[in-house]
């Protein structure tokens, strides 16, 4: 059936919504990634088989959802019931038929289900009452946990694809650039460039193709924002394109998925044909002029295709070689066309813009940070998980305040952000507003939204170096400053960390670093270095430490750690089946011996001791 | 070794006869094949009339394509942020040690592939382990005799 | 006509020139490793960087390689800045980290002042210095016989799946354009062989000399339309008998003349 114009639009919501409300109640089984690796799969298939069995008047399991990432990864997996929007957290298998019974046949609820507050163990019952969430802004996330993820019914029943057809009806391409410049939109991949800025750059180039791409390659480690958002509300990302590509033009767009998430593959692929199939993709879209069709590139495992010149060359089936940015992609981006990439966040936040105005988005954030932000948080934070805040929000609202602080109740020592092209932030700036400009001024920066917690026991210069050694396997090696002076910086931190460092190798850092950033092709190159300067800069005598006194304070860095067993040790032989290497001895009831020469420092005794009985020196 | 390679026209037959297809045609040979063959590169590159020093150039750049065959079991191991907070790197050391390869190699019994891989987005049950699609949650190092030990 | 200014020289240059082309006309000596009037420009090396200026930049300064940045209206272009300079020591001494056996790359290094590298050497070192300039000329050839292998720090230039590879003709562009001469091959016996594949070389049928490959010069004469007889006789004895014409005509016109 083919939707003919924004009229039979209305008319197919209203008809979409009616059959949701088939159902008084609904149950939602979060199947983000974090829970379907936790076992969501199973919850699903638990009330396939409960409800086969037993009939719940006014239910059936139609109104099972399968839905994105609610964010709230820590707790899963997660089942909802809607409308109450009764919170069930840690849900095992096992407990689907009490809920079935309790809460669905009846209206009652499952205490021990329930998410407990940390501060004082009371109950929360429902979504919107638990902390994490009432302190969020969910805009980009606004489906996430709310509709079934493959479902083109149920974007349009909550209102999907009306602001494609005010666009299409009442807007003209320059009207539509104009409402996103107002917006004060900026991308969210990290750049922080103005969306309508680069939107009108691109109109602005004569050429018989245009061409829109969504950047899906998410490469910062700690990072699945983009990957939810995906998997969660592809129909979110396709009219916020097919919106950028009546502004601009074009009638061929790609979405760049990255290799490693085959699910939001399967999703948006479900979404691109159900969108084909009712005439929103491909010719003369709700009966206007406005052609546009959309296909799906995947990445193969390359953080470089990030970038955007790369990213092009990776659609066309080439290496991903960036290129020098003097004639900027947008005016010559793929197959030397005039493109526009945004990021996924950037794209599902455009029908919302064309929908509520560009007022209202600038009444949330700061006015030259509008809008908000999809963070991932992860690391030593209590609260593991996906959240999305106003811009201008602190560091400390974020980590404490919804994050719920340190696990184990440790010191807080450092926020690394914007992945290996970003840098740390001590806990002298936890009060920093969040916003693109106060995060690069700190010698950090936003970066697509990974926020990494780290407590005492993170050791800058192995933090240093690991994005370091990232950053090495992943140059694409076409110039010299990335490909060697990563690849020197690197071995230079290696020695640091194994002690063997001197005050005057911490100077050629910072020296190599410059050049580096002054002489780099691309971004991936100019903000390697970022990491460890920013390390240097708020942990200097950290570095200090290790050149000067051999030593690691947070007891990470292998050469300069040994491992020993204390008097706490019961004799449990645990450690003992955990070494691999045979470096631990002793018998049944006495304290063991750890062999020094055969230690590896592997740190498997650590894990296993429930004793304290290892420590690390 | 021998392979069919009579798939690869139904692989072909997927995408467009253009050089903007080569990375998926490779990625579903990848797939299907668990390595690319040579014959089967030398193939793609008849098919889409490209030089074979590209085919293999591509090949070679991206993470995802192996030109040796792939173990039985193939162990991953997040090594995104979150992760290596969360102690991987001593998690890949010990699986390289006990192996006796690096990551981004395979035994020689073609037993077991080890590879690393930046941040599979379940950070909160880091540090994590994905053996043969199966996610292994909050590893700890002290399970990794377990895991080789395991059918 | 775009006026700009090179080391406090006001200069003119066509539209759409590169700073390079305009430096190099001006006779200023900077190195540009993986650049060839050939080829694109590629802008690898990084050793052509500039710094540049605006009168409206209040000061600030760019960074770029000359080789890619085209001419602009008042642009301001400083070609030994102090870190213009500094960033090529950098770059001379990252590459004898790399290669430093290397004559052509040491030689760089000592107009730099750089002696030894400050970083460390890397384990096996050769000579490639992966400017891209074999396979961008191969490519241009139209042969596209080799490429770059792999990527970041191990990226090498190789045959296709480490084996002869089947689109060389043995032309011996790369080779013969190699900075730093990595590329070897032979001519012995009738057989030229680079990356180990062999080819038969015709003999000149005046000359007897063995100079292009059957391979290369049935490429031509397939891609230019030319016959293959043409390439049985070799281009200085080609010459030769062009030379003899020309002095054959110069001589029938001074006769004609009274």
């Amino acid at each position: 059936m083919r939707i003919k114009d924004p009229q039979h639009l209305s008319k197919v919501q209203k008809e979409c919504r009616a059959a949701l409300g088939k159902f008084p109640k609904k149950v939602i089984v979060c199947c983000g990634t974090g829970c379907l690796a936790n076992g969501a799969a199973k919850i699903v298939t638990a009330f396939e088989d409960v409800l086969s069995k037993r009939k719940v008047k006014g239910f059936s399991i139609e109104a099972v959802t399968k839905t994105g990432c609610h964010g709230f990864c820590e707790q899963g997996p997660l089942v909802v019931i809607e409308p109450q929007g009764t919170f069930y957290t840690r849900v095992k298998p096992k407990d689907v038929e009490a809920i079935v019974e309790k809460s669905l046949a009846h209206d009652e609820i499952l205490e021990p289900l329930l998410y407990s507050d940390p501060s004082n163990g009371h109950k929360i019952e429902r979504y919107n009452d638990l902390p994490f969430f009432s302190m969020q802004r969910r805009i980009a996330l606004r489906h996430l946990g709310k509709i079934a993820a493959h479902s083109i019914d149920e974007y349009i029943a909550d209102g999907g694809y009306q602001a494609l057809a005010k666009v299409l009806t009442s807007m003209t391409p320059d009207e539509v650039i104009a409402e996103i410049m107002a917006s004060g939109l900026r991308g969210r991949g990290g750049g922080g460039f103005p969306a309508g800025r680069k939107w009108r750059t691109c109109r602005d180039v004569v050429s018989d193709v245009h061409y829109v791409i969504c950047n899906g390659d998410e490469g910062d480690p700690g990072a699945f924002m983009d990957r939810s958002i995906m998997e969660g509300d592809p129909h979110g990302v396709l009219e916020g394109m097919m919106i950028a590509a009546y502004a601009v033009d074009a009638r061929q767009g790609f979405i760049y998925v990255r290799e490693e998430y085959p699910l939001a593959v399967t999703h948006l692929k479900k979404a691109i044909d159900d969108c084909e199939e009712v005439g929103l993709l491909g010719d003369n879209i709700l009966g206007s002029d406005f052609s546009f069709s959309i296909r799906i590139s995947r990445g193969a495992g390359a953080f470089v295709c990030g970038e955007s010149s790369a990213l092009m060359r990776s659609v066309a089936g080439e290496v991903g070689e960036p290129r020098a940015k003097y004639i900027r992609s947008v005016v010559k981006g793929l197959y030397d066309k005039p493109t526009v990439l945004n990021n996924v966040e950037t794209y599902v936040n455009v029908p919302l813009i064309i929908d509520k105005g560009a007022e209202w988005y600038t009444s949330i954030g700061t006015p030259s940070n509008t809008g908000t932000k999809v963070f991932s948080l992860v690391g030593k934070v209590r609260n593991t998980g996906l959240i999305e805040v106003a811009m201008g929000a602190t560091m400390r609202e974020i980590i404490f305040g919804i994050g719920g602080g340190i696990i184990d109740n440790r010191p807080f020592k450092a926020v690394q952000t914007g992945g290996p092209s970003g840098g740390c932030l001590p806990e002298s700036m936890l009060d920093l507003p969040v916003d693109f400009d106060t995060l690069t001024e700190a010698g950090s920066m936003m970066g697509s939204g990974g926020m990494i917690v780290m407590d005492d026991r993170t050791c800058m210069v192995d933090l240093a170096k690991y994005f370091l050694s990232f950053l090495v396997s992943e140059s694409c090696g076409k110039c010299v400053p990335c490909r060697e002076g990563l690849y020197q910086l690197h071995a230079m931190t290696v020695k640091v960390s194994e002690g063997r460092a001197t005050e005057a190798d911490l100077e050629k850092m910072e020296k190599l670093s410059e050049m580096i950033i002054l002489g780099s092709l691309c971004g991936l190159g100019k903000s390697g270095p970022n990491p460890l300067l920013s390390t240097i800069r708020y942990f200097r005598d950290e570095y200090l430490v290790h050149i000067r006194e051999k030593r690691c304070p947070a007891g990470v860095c292998r050469e300069l750690i040994t491992y020993e067993i204390n008097d706490k040790c019961t004799g449990c032989m645990a450690c003992i089946s955990a070494c691999a290497v045979n470096a631990i001895t002793g018998e049944k009831k006495q304290v063991h011996v750890l062999d020094q020469e055969k230690c590896t420092k592997c740190g498997a005794c650590y894990a296993v001791c429930k004793f304290d009985a290892i420590e690390i020196h | 070794m021998n392979h069919d390679f009579g798939k690869l026209p139904e692989i072909f037959g997927r995408y467009d006869q253009s050089p903007a297809s080569l990375i998926a045609i490779l990625q579903d040979i990848q797939r299907e094949y668990h390595y690319l063959p040579k014959e089967a590169l030398r193939e793609t590159a008849r098919w889409l009339t490209i030089p074979l020093s590209k085919v293999y150039s591509v090949s070679t750049f991206y993470n995802a394509f192996s030109l040796v065959p792939r173990g039985k079991k193939v162990i991953r191991v997040c090594v995104g942020t979150a992760c290596h907070i969360r102690g991987a790197s001593l998690i890949q050391q010990q699986f390289e040690s006990m192996l006796n390869i690096k990551a981004g190699q395979t035994t020689p019994d073609r037993e077991h592939t080890l590879e690393v891989v930046a941040c599979v987005g379940a950070c909160a049950m880091a540090p994590i382990i994905i053996v043969d699609e199966k996610y292994h949650g909050s590893f700890s190092v002290s399970n990794v005799r377990k895991i080789l030990k395991a059918k | 006509m775009v006026r700009l200014t090179i080391n406090g020289k006001l200069v003119q240059a066509a539209e759409g020139e590169m700073l390079l082309s305009v430096i190099r006309r001006e006779k200023i000596d900077i190195p540009a490793l993986c650049h060839h009037e050939a080829v694109e420009p590629y802008g690898a090396c990084r050793l052509c960087m500039v710094e540049i200026t605006r009168p409206e930049w209040d000061g600030w300064a760019n960074f770029v390689t000359s080789c890619l940045y085209p001419v602009e209206e008042n642009l301001i272009v400083s070609t030994h800045s102090p870190k213009v300079i500094e960033l090529r020591k950098t770059i001379v001494d990252l590459f004898l980290a790399c290669h430093p056996n290397t004559p052509e790359i040491i030689q760089l290094a000592a107009d730099y002042g750089v002696t030894h590298t400050s970083y460390e050497e890397v384990p096996e070192p050769d000579d490639c210095i992966l400017c891209g300039l074999c396979t961008r000329i191969c490519e241009t050839m139209g042969f596209k016989a080799i490429s770059a292998v792999g990527r970041g720090h191990g990226k090498e230039i190789a045959p296709p799946l480490g084996e002869a590879p089947p689109d060389c003709v043995g032309c011996l562009a790369c080779a013969q354009n190699c900075p730093t001469h990595f590329i070897k091959f032979s001519d012995r016996n009738g057989v030229r062989r680079i990356w180990e594949k062999d080819f038969e070389l015709m003999a000149c049928s005046r000359c007897g000399r063995k100079t292009i490959t059957r391979e290369f010069a049935e490429s031509l004469s397939a891609g230019r339309d030319i016959p293959m007889e043409y390439f049985e006789i070799c281009d200085d004895c080609h010459r030769m008998e062009t030379s003899r014409t020309m002095g054959r005509i110069a001589n029938w016109s001074r006769e004609v003349q009274p």
